[in-house]
């Protein structure tokens, strides 16, 4: 628990500041919506995703690119091929992602999934504080990451739901993501479509939105910075609503009894 | 002496703080800042800012609008003392004018009867005995009626527009002794606060010996886009 503290103390204050993930920086106090390239299920995933990558960076020169991958050779041809955040959902299964990211200039997402391994689903997980297990995790991580030599300004902590949770535990620390932020690491929110929005509203993957826009509201408003969304502009309106009534951003255009 | 005069309306909403991104109705901005452009272009010693309030007073020379009253969030601590909303719009139009010289804010009452705005119009006219020669210009801040439309905050009056527009003739003609004869009580009843600052204005260029030469007068905007009466213009002794 020690070090972990210490990882803690060590993270840079950067609640406001801007995000830089690979080379590419985000404007200061405005929450960003990325889009995310997911890994392909199976061994083939270099020669899936890579000339996708590719692609996409052709194309638009200015845009984060995101990649989930769990290995580190898939993470550093994917670099390669232009990614700037390796999303490492699986919580360092292949301790080597932190290095692939530091000679790739990348980002790295340190997430947490309790026991879990690689493309397994959880079963009875059970934590004596759930959130002091996610903590530990993604701050241990973190720390190693800095070790790694990852860019200090480009580690994301990601809380991760559903990953080795139960619905109730997903639920607990969406509640208690403020004391995630307050370590000063962004903290990324990928709550869009969880089976813990289904199950807590009884709704299927299509009926989620509004139960995903309350998360993602909730989140920002506690400070989350980084939101993986399926519905973008419904999420962008969402981050932007609480952004004003944090009064981070000024309303588009107010007249209403101002005449 | 009056050397120049100048009319503006106060909507909240010509601070562009209170507005968010957006900076609805420029052509409005625009002519309030072509009004200010005109008034300090006769080399004012002081500028004196009317506009209605809640009572009759002087507010002194220094102070500012009061953007927490309409965005809680804007508060700013500030040394500035904060003026009612029409002197404190009539501030910001001169900053924004780029007027750094003297100011006075002169509040008048917003039921104010015709004789006592008169009354305070000639009292500004006359400036101080100290400094007989001062070259004044006077700056009256006030709205039209607030019942020019049916989604207007009074709902509509089919008698708002003609008011409003006897008061843009008068200025337009440069006939000050036509805003001194507009009804109080109906000016009220429309909600159509400028009446008292223009009855101001009206005092101060009635005054003996004010305008000898006489008024020309310029309307640079007269339109009700959000059910409220907007006038902007320009009076210049001869």
């Amino acid at each position: 628990m020690s070090t972990d503290v210490a990882a803690g103390i060590e993270a840079p204050t950067r609640t406001t500041g801007p995000l830089r993930l690979g080379p590419r920086e985000f404007a200061p106090g405005r929450p960003l919506v990325m889009a995310i390239v997911n890994r392909t299920p199976d061994s083939l995933e270099i020669r899936r995703v890579v000339p996708f990558i590719e692609r996409v960076r052709a194309a638009y020169p200015g845009l984060v690119i995101s990649v989930d991958t769990w290995r580190r050779e898939s993470a550093r041809a994917m670099c390669a091929a232009g990614a700037n955040l390796i999303n490492d959902t699986w919580s360092a299964w292949d301790s080597g992602l932190a290095e692939a990211a530091a000679e790739s200039g990348a980002g790295l997402v340190c997430s947490h999934v309790g026991t879990l391994t690689p493309r397994t689903r959880p079963h009875r997980p059970a934590y004596e504080d759930v959130l002091a297990d996610v903590r530990a995790r993604v701050l241990r991580l973190a720390r190693r990451a800095l070790d790694a030599g990852v860019d200090p300004d480009s580690i994301v902590i990601d809380p991760t739901r559903d990953f080795g949770k139960n619905t109730r535990q997903s639920l607990e620390q969406t509640r208690r993501i403020g004391e995630l932020t307050a370590t000063g690491w962004p903290v990324l929110l990928s709550a869009s479509h969880r089976d813990f929005v289904g199950e807590t509203l009884d709704a299927p993957i299509d009926g989620r939105l509004a139960g995903t826009l309350a998360v993602t509201s909730v989140g920002a408003w506690l400070g989350a910075r980084i939101f993986r969304a399926h519905d973008v502009r419904a999420t962008r309106q969402a981050l932007d609503m609480v952004a004003s009534i944090k009064g981070d951003r000024p309303p588009a255009r107010a007249v209403r009894a101002l005449a | 002496m009056i050397v120049s005069a100048a009319i503006c309306p106060s909507p909240p909403l010509l601070a562009r703080e209170l507005t968010g991104q957006a900076a609805p109705l420029p052509e409005l901005r625009d002519a309030c800042a072509a009004a200010l452009a005109a008034l300090l272009t006769a080399a004012p010693d002081i500028v004196v800012v009317t506009g209605p309030a809640g009572l009759t007073a002087d507010f002194g020379q220094h102070g500012r609008l009061d953007l927490a009253a309409y965005a809680p969030a804007l508060y700013t601590n500030s040394d500035e003392p904060a003026l009612p909303l029409s002197l404190g719009i009539g501030a910001r139009l001169l900053d924004e004018a780029g007027y750094a010289g003297p100011r006075s804010f002169r509040g008048i009452g917003v039921s104010a009867p015709a004789e006592a705005c008169l009354r305070l119009g000639r009292q500004i006219a006359a400036s101080a005995p100290s400094c007989p020669n001062q070259r004044i210009a006077l700056l009256a801040v006030g709205d039209g009626s607030a019942r020019r439309s049916v989604t207007a905050p009074g709902y509509l009056d089919e008698r708002a527009a003609p008011f409003d527009e006897s008061v843009a003739r008068a200025v337009r003609d440069g006939e000050p002794a036509a805003l001194a004869a507009l009804d109080p009580e109906l000016a009220a009843e429309l909600m159509a606060d400028g009446r008292a600052a223009w009855q101001v204005l009206a005092g101060a260029l009635t005054a003996e010996g004010a305008t000898p030469g006489g008024l020309r007068g310029d309307v640079l905007y007269e339109q009700a886009p959000l059910g409220v009466a907007y006038l902007v213009a320009v009076l210049t002794p001869r």
